[in-house]
């Protein structure tokens, strides 16, 4: 009997494990660019779970359909009064902006700024850890690319866009993800450094000086637009706490609560132009 | 029939297929939920039992390096730890009997748990970091596997019996 009926599992097994040593020897140390491999697997798995995830939506939206019709006659009423009352702000708001610019120069700078937004559902998480990165419905097809900000439905940061990017699905590095890293400025104190995730729903404020004067709980957080990645002035969060770092003396220990929340995150805007866009 | 590795692989292909989408769909419901609910090991559990050793490490490697693929991590550390669990899993089903429930999910908690001590273990080693335990929710991991993956079999031997019943 040739060896490999004799010992068809263990040569398996063997032929597996070296494969998997070589995968990951070849990525130590970790390098920023993701190897074919890596990125093909991700192109094959990605439009299943784009499917599957735009089934489940899908079948909820048809469910939550029936249910809000019935809701609906009572809803349409209040709708009714709220736009009169928008329309007035609306109104007023256009008065006001035609005192400061031409109507021509309003209209040129609003179409920038809706050509700038890819509007992406969020199709699914990181399989390790929920906190680190998001994948989301729109690709390299949509206009998406590597190093792009994405925020919330709020306009609060979410993180950027990272490899690999498919043609419809992209992963998204969460402002929580542990290795990133956001230049951000407190808008009170103006308290600048690096804010860092942790992995898990907080972030960290890295390299204030012990210094600096200021700073408070609740004081929001804003990108600075210095790593060249993130447009200045998108909300991030606020401070949570402030103390002493006991690691490093000069530096101070500050914990951020950013704004986005990872469970009720379902849509996002990547935003396709700015510092990390390219454009 | 004469199983082929051929056929094991493209067997193991869409069983990783099964896993994507069970693990998109508890993903898109509640996110949170992967932190204790690792739906590939299930998979690889369930399937490992049901078809040896071998199919075991190829679904082990397929869906591993599936569940890297949506991560930030190492690319093929789970692939590493999935693939020795599928054989392992595959190896000790063949030589005990691990059909009763209780033995089940013991069985199936005792192979979870010795997949994450070496996931864990290879993850340190690798990031030279220590590994986020998310708070110790992450260690809940291998109970609800194991629950998940008994059930699963449970429930198949109930349809199996009534449909037995009404032939």
């Amino acid at each position: 009997m040739p060896l490999w009926e004799k010992r068809r599992s263990a040569l398996v097994l063997a032929g597996l494990i070296v494969f998997h040593v070589l995968l990951i020897s070849i990525q130590v140390p970790q390098g920023a660019e993701k190897s074919i491999f890596e990125r093909s697997v991700f192109f094959v798995f990605a439009p299943v779970q784009r499917a599957a995830s735009g089934t489940v939506r899908g079948l909820g939206s048809l469910w939550n359909g029936y249910f809000d019709l019935r809701r609906v006659r009572s809803e349409n009423q209040k709708l009714k009064r709220q736009n009169f009352f928008l329309a007035q702000n609306l109104r007023f708001l256009e008065d006001r902006l035609q005192l400061i610019q031409s109507e021509i120069k309003i209209k040129a700078a609003l179409a920038e700024f809706e050509s700038t937004i890819v509007v992406a559902r969020v199709i699914g998480v990181d399989s390790a850890n929920p906190h680190q990165a998001i994948v989301i419905d729109k690709g390299s097809f949509d206009g998406v690319a590597k190093d792009m900000a994405v925020c919330d439905r709020n306009g609060a940061l979410v993180g950027r866009t990272i490899a690999p990017v498919g043609f419809k699905e992209a992963m998204v590095q969460l402002v929580t993800d542990k290795d990133s890293s956001v230049s951000v400025k407190s808008v009170v104190a103006g308290l600048t450094g690096a804010m860092t995730g942790r992995s898990t729903g907080t972030c960290d404020l890295k390299y204030v000086l012990a210094s600096a004067p200021g700073g408070e709980a609740d004081e929001e957080l804003r990108t600075t637009g210095f790593d060249k990645i993130y447009p200045a002035g998108i909300p991030v969060g606020t401070i949570q706490s402030l103390a002493p770092d006991e690691v490093s003396p000069i530096f101070r220990r500050i914990a951020v609560r950013p704004y986005f929340r990872l469970d009720t995150i379902d849509v996002v805007a990547v935003l396709t132009k700015g510092p990390g866009g390219g454009a | 029939m004469r199983e082929t590795v051929g056929g094991d692989v493209l067997r193991a292909f869409l069983g990783t297929l099964v896993a994507v989408v069970v693990y998109s769909v508890a993903g898109a419901g509640a996110p949170a939920l992967l932190v204790v609910f690792n739906v590939f090991s299930v998979v690889v559990l369930y399937f490992s039992i049901r078809r040896g050793e071998i199919f075991g490490a190829l679904l082990g490697t397929m869906c591993g390096l599936a569940q890297d693929a949506f991560s930030l991590g190492v690319f093929g550390v789970a692939g590493l730890t999935k693939t020795l669990l599928g054989f392992g899993t595959g190896y000790i089903s063949r030589r005990i009997d691990v059909a009763p429930f209780t033995r089940n999910a013991l069985f199936m908690l005792a192979m979870s748990v010795l997949e994450m001590v070496l996931w864990v273990l290879i993850t340190a080693v690798v990031r030279v970091k220590p590994v986020n335990l998310q708070g110790g929710l992450i260690l809940l991991q291998p109970i609800v596997t194991a629950l998940v993956g008994s059930s699963l079999f449970a429930l198949e031997r109930r349809i199996k019996t009534r449909s037995s019943r009404g032939a």
